[in-house]
């Protein structure tokens, strides 16, 4: 075992090490920024769920809906898609899992595309390949407010009132646990209000004031906006869950080639002793042969 | 005793208040309404006003600034508004200074685009309001 072998051999050790350094830096970043994340998401989620829930029901018990939110009130040529994803890399598959159920999404209608890209890797994706972005947002996920989901959604609706764009798709990445993540994908307009077997009708009268339709113009973006920003919020907790993992493993694959080179190190150093005291050995027997 | 309801008042932020309460007074765009227990479902949306609440078996109103919304009456009562506070925690000198700053801007000579003027004058509504909640409210205490 040549010497020179020994100093590349230390060298890479030397690498490997920093690299572990910094991605068990960034482990640790990522497991402070999540837990900030997730206490959000937690607070919000619990009265989100609540109060789209209380919307839907609005929907589906009043019996003069305006039609042009209902499904089939119109033929859909263009289909708007909101994709959430993240603006950093070093995430595992994060953002390419929604990139590519959104573009699975695409695929599957023939109507004509529109995106709106929350976060900096689908907007780049989609802008490569030549697909219409209407709007995209690059400020990173866990900076948005409600205000700033609220100025969102604002041309999207009226995108969607003018009748420029006829369905809007939501995907974003869903948190089940900080180990698992799920991508999904939800249609915000027109509204499905049949198809959800949660919501319960009743056949009681509703006072509604001033008027339904009111009541519905009001509704409508405020359900929009809630669960825009209840995604945003969910799709920030699942990037920091997605990079914790991923850096953790990162980490503990350093760690598991750190121990490697070294043995690997060891044993040529030892090899290499070896060698030498056999060449004393030999030579001092050599000495007194003679 | 009267019966009480279960009300919860929602903002995007957090659950602003949940509890058992008698009566709840909100401001509706056609006047304030109160609901009580089994009251008639109903589906309203709010003005920019005061929020008063009396819990189950206090006698005292607890008053709060609420910014607009819905209120969404069943077994219990949903209350949505983009924002909330209770009377003790508004900084009236703020909402004065806020005030002050939405009309300054207003009176400036130059063309606003009408969604901003909106914005400013939804902007004097709410500081109006606070300042008002602030003193005790417009309604006077039973």
């Amino acid at each position: 075992m040549a010497s020179a072998d020994i100093q590349a051999v230390k060298r890479r050790i030397k690498s490997v090490s920093t690299m572990e350094h910094v991605t068990n830096a960034m482990k640790l970043v990522s497991a402070a920024k999540l837990r900030r994340a997730k206490a959000t998401f937690e607070r919000t989620h619990e009265h989100f769920m609540y109060l789209t829930h209380s919307i839907a029901e609005v929907f589906n018990n009043a019996e003069e809906v305006p039609e042009l939110y209902l499904e089939g009130s119109r033929e859909i040529k263009n289909t708007c898609y909101i994709v959430i994803t993240g603006t950093k890399g070093l995430c595992g598959s994060f953002n390419t899992n929604v990139i590519k159920e959104a573009e699975r999404e695409i695929m599957k209608n023939d109507s004509h595309p529109m995106i709106v890209a929350i976060g900096t890797k689908g907007r780049d994706y989609f802008a490569k390949r030549d697909f219409e972005i209407v709007e995209s947002y690059i400020s990173p996920a866990e900076t948005i407010s409600f205000l700033d989901s609220q100025k969102m959604s604002k041309p999207i609706l009226t995108m969607f009132n003018e009748g420029e764009i006829d369905e809007v798709i939501l995907v974003y990445t869903s948190f089940i646990s900080t180990l698992t993540q799920e991508v999904k994908t939800v249609r915000l307009l027109p509204f499905d209000i049949q198809s959800d077997p949660d919501i319960i009708k009743h056949d009681k009268p509703v006072e509604y004031e001033p008027t339904v339709e009111d009541v519905f113009n009001y509704m409508v973006p405020k359900f929009v906006e809630i669960t825009l920003y209840g995604a945003i919020v969910e799709s920030a907790t699942c990037e920091h869950a997605a990079r914790r993992t991923a850096m953790e493993n990162a980490a503990e694959n350093a760690n598991e080639m750190l121990g490697e080179l070294s043995l690997y190190y060891n044993r040529a150093r030892q090899e290499a002793i070896t060698n030498e005291l056999i060449e004393i050995v030999a030579g001092s027997e050599a000495q007194q042969s003679t | 005793m009267a019966n009480s309801i279960k009300l919860e008042v929602i903002t995007p932020s957090k659950v602003f208040y949940k509890g058992d309460v008698e009566l709840v007074i909100v401001p509706t765009y056609e006047g304030d309404e109160g609901f009580m227990a089994r009251h008639a479902y109903a589906t309203k949306l709010l003005d920019i006003g005061e929020l008063w609440v009396q819990e189950a078996g206090q006698k005292d109103f607890k008053v709060a600034a609420i910014a607009g919304g819905y209120v969404d009456v069943k077994e219990s009562i949903i209350l949505f508004t983009d924002a909330a506070e209770w009377q003790e925690d508004i900084d009236k000198e703020r909402a004065a200074q806020e005030k002050a700053r939405a009309e300054g801007w207003l009176a400036e000579e130059k063309e606003h685009e009408p969604d901003d003027i909106a914005r400013a004058q939804i902007a004097i509504a709410k500081s109006i309001i606070r300042m008002k909640v602030a003193e005790g409210g417009g309604r006077r205490r039973r």
